[in-house]
């Protein structure tokens, strides 16, 4: 083998994996990336830097490495530019491509093979969500490290030098703070070493400890959730979940989701590309090569902890298991590349319906993230500008698509760029989906009344997204705002916002921060509810200082009914209380609501007498 | 292998020091997207897919699609610049719809109402797929000199389903006044 050809063999899979991805390497932020992007201002107000880097968040993951770390670090270096957090990205797809051509040379003895395991591994289209989301940089991050992991495991077999032992220890626990999924690692080293390195097994059962002790604190911290999208499921929809993925992984699946495709040409191509692996497989273990089996065990073990989430599955959680199926393909072609005719023809045959799947998904997938993501970025980066025009000035935005609102708004990327006051317009959200699971578009709605109070004093600036450029329509709504938006009364009322200041009557302080103070009894004004069954929602603050004396009482009144009371008995803490409004209250324009307390205290240095401190009353 | 590892951590080594040696530059750089701040000028035709024209759909249209044309919600409106002497002569509403079988074979037929100001225009009902225009005439009182705010309202959407939730109604490329 020539020098070059030994370069090119490195070289190739990062250039195929750019020319594959490259819009990946230019896409914005959009989705999650804004709740990671702003966690570094919560410190340390809202969280310690602890808490932060380790508390469970997003359905109860904990990657300190791959998510908090990453996102605090990079975003505290580059603000939301997000070229950076890009080549990072691809700089670690890179080192996994480089690794995983190296592993499979070793375990096949082919440099074809490992020429051809990194390429069959970023053809696939379900990489298409880690090259191109930067939240998904989890995956990267721990597929690199388990990759490392298991190629330092195979050198020191090989050369039985300490120093790749203590590498791979490191590359072990370093992947458990970037993905779950690592903790699967021991068992694949053992499995590989039983394949191929028996004298090795008992040396690696020590590994097991840190795995079981990362789930029993995983467990502890942030036990599985029994239901719902994320719930947990050992049942008899583990082999329909885990056939779904092998589907999948083999790639014609995914020519589901594309039209007027017959569903036989995608069975055929899945039936065709199993006999083709498996058969492989069967061949080399027929032949007592048992490393051939290897591959297979590492898709089947990486998925193993994601087969339960039967509600959540996701072409995305196959980017680590997939290296296993593409090191065996690699394989199975370098070995047909070395025999007569009909066998080149069958390989060439099934690689080129697997590309043929995989490819063009991939790069189309990569492109809509890169053009939604587009779309946040002039959205977000529009109202920073925005902003700086009207500063002070609460923005009102129309022309939110629901994909934009999804990607773009529901995380609140506005605080990232000093825009803290973003609403949607009165009845915008007619074109979003209700999402129930991930949080409501109405809170995002500035009401009616309150958007047409606030135009008339200039107290807004309105927005049109959805053009070439976010577009001033102030000067138009004056026009015409009061002839589109109804003017009832807000079922929503953020209690230390300006523009609802005229939802409030006696009782309340000034606003300070986002908040005010009640004083003993404080009164405000709300719609009545739209249907039955719902209720009233308030949320704030409970200083300590008012439970000195021993729990407060909170009673709620409206229009004079009394609708309950409730006991409130953490000090220095938040609180959120619900009173189930009654049903004669359903469609009453307006309704008079009165919160009462128990009692009143009056904080060192301060001569007011004061209660709680609200953040929002709604209607729900 | 060895030389690769090193200089693979040689590039990442050297590219950390660059991404962190530009990085607070680089922070401060972040474009912001300019925005107009020029009042639109509206038109008397909207095609829904001109990016030109987004300031006119007032609400109820979902994002653009095949890059020309636009689901409407159950309720939609438009800001519609008056045709020349509308105020003496009046004008024609026109929309350019199209209804999905898929859609009919759920809803059966569909009706349409527009609302201009509180008068409300003759609606159409809808039992057969495909295209149809909608137009109206409009009588020349309802032109004051300001933009007309044209309200429409569906009597029955639909959600797609798997997955997708959307209010669905039918859908628009062109909605305009047209002079007498």
């Amino acid at each position: 083998m020539s020098r070059a050809w030994r370069a090119a063999t490195w070289i190739a899979p990062p250039l195929f994996c750019l020319w594959v991805y490259w819009l990946g390497l230019k896409t914005w932020f959009y989705q999650d990336d804004f709740a990671w992007l702003h966690l570094r201002f919560e410190i340390p107000e809202r969280v310690s830097f602890w808490t932060a880097l380790f508390a469970p968040m997003a359905q109860g993951t904990i990657r300190p490495l791959s998510e908090r770390a990453f996102f605090m670090g990079f975003s505290a270096l580059f603000g939301v530019d997000a070229l950076p957090f890009r080549i990072w990205v691809f700089l670690t797809q890179f080192a996994s491509l480089a690794l995983l051509n190296a592993v499979t040379r070793k375990l096949t003895g082919s440099p074809v093979a490992g020429l051809l395991a990194p390429i069959l591994w970023t053809a696939h289209s379900a990489l298409a969500v880690a090259m191109a989301w930067t939240s998904a940089y989890n995956q990267v991050l721990g597929g690199c490290l388990l990759l490392a992991a298991f190629y330092l495991l195979v050198r020191h077999i090989e050369t039985g030098r300490r120093g790749f032992w203590i590498g791979q220890w490191i590359a072990f626990l370093l992947g458990l703070g970037a993905l779950e999924i690592n903790v699967v690692y021991p068992t694949l080293a053992a499995v590989y070493t039983l394949a191929a390195a028996r004298r090795h097994f008992l040396k690696v059962l020590p590994m097991f400890l840190p795995a079981a002790a990362y789930l029993w604190v995983h467990q502890h911290l942030a036990p599985p959730a029994s239901s719902g999208i994320y719930g947990v499921y050992l049942d008899g929809a583990l082999p329909t979940t885990l056939w779904k993925y092998w589907e999948w992984a083999l790639g014609p699946a995914l020519l589901e989701r594309v039209p007027l495709l017959p569903g036989w040409v995608v069975a055929a191509g899945t039936a065709s590309l199993s006999a083709g692996l498996l058969g492989f497989a069967a061949w080399k273990l027929k032949r007592r090569q048992w490393i051939a089996a290897f591959p297979l065990a590492w898709f089947m073990i990486v998925l193993g902890p994601v087969l339960p989430l039967r509600e959540h599955v996701s072409d995305y959680y196959l980017t680590v298991p997939l290296a296993g199926l593409a090191l065996l393909g690699g394989w199975a072609l370098a070995e047909a590349a070395g025999r007569n005719w009909p066998w080149r023809a069958v390989a060439a045959a099934l690689a080129g319906v697997y590309l043929v799947s995989s490819l063009p998904q991939a790069r189309s997938w990569t492109r809509s993230r890169y053009e939604r993501a587009r779309e946040v970025r002039k959205l977000v980066l529009g109202v920073a500008h925005a902003q700086r025009i009207h500063p002070g000035k609460p923005l009102v935005l129309l022309g939110v698509s629901d994909d934009l609102f999804w990607a773009g708004v529901f995380d609140n990327p506005f605080r990232l760029v000093g825009a803290h006051e973003v609403y949607l317009a009165p009845s915008s959200d007619a074109v979003i989906q209700l999402r129930p699971e991930f949080g409501e578009s109405a809170d995002y709605v500035l009401p009616g009344k309150i958007a047409l109070t606030a135009l008339a004093n200039q107290q807004i600036v309105v927005y049109q997204a959805g053009g070439r450029r976010l577009r001033n329509v102030t000067a138009l709504f004056e026009e015409i705002a009061a002839r589109l938006w109804a003017p009832e009364e807000p079922r929503l009322v953020h209690v230390g916002n300006r523009l609802f200041a005229g939802q409030l009557g006696p009782g309340w302080g000034d606003i300070e921060g986002r908040h005010r103070w009640m004083s003993r009894d404080a009164t405000l004004r709300l719609g009545g509810p739209t249907g039955p069954g719902q209720s009233l929602f308030l949320g704030g603050y409970c200083p300590a200082g008012l439970l000195a004396q021993g729990p407060a009482r909170l009673a709620v009144a409206v229009n004079g009914q009394r609708l309950g009371s409730s006991e409130l008995r953490l000090g220095d803490h938040r609180f959120e209380l619900e009173f189930p409004l009654p049903d004669h209250l359903v469609g009453l324009p307006v309704m008079d609501v009165r919160l009462e307390l128990n009692r009143t205290f009056t904080p060192p240095g301060e001569t007011r007498r004061l209660g709680l401190v609200f953040g929002i009353v709604r209607v729900r | 292998m060895r030389k690769l590892i090193l200089l693979f951590s040689l590039i990442a080594l050297l590219l950390s020091a660059a991404l962190v040696s530009g990085g607070c530059r680089r922070q401060e750089r972040t474009r912001l997207e300019v925005t107009e701040e020029e009042p639109p000028v509206l038109a008397s035709v909207v095609h829904v897919a001109d990016p030109a024209a987004a300031a006119q759909l007032l609400k109820g249209f979902h994002g653009l699609e095949q890059g020309s044309w636009r689901w409407t919600a159950g309720s939609f409106a438009v800001a519609l610049q008056p045709p020349a002497r509308a105020a003496e002569r009046g004008a024609r509403l026109v929309v350019k719809l199209a209804i999905p079988d898929v859609v009919l074979q759920r809803l059966k037929a569909l009706t349409l109402r527009a609302t201009i100001d509180g008068t409300a225009l003759p609606p159409e009902t809808y039992s057969r797929p495909g295209d149809h225009v909608y137009t109206r005439e409009v009588p020349s009182s309802l032109f004051t000199g300001k933009p007309l705010v044209v309200d429409f309202a569906l009597d029955k959407t639909f959600a797609p389903g798997g997955g997708d939730q959307r209010e669905l109604g039918i859908i628009v490329t062109t909605i305009g006044l047209e002079a007498k």
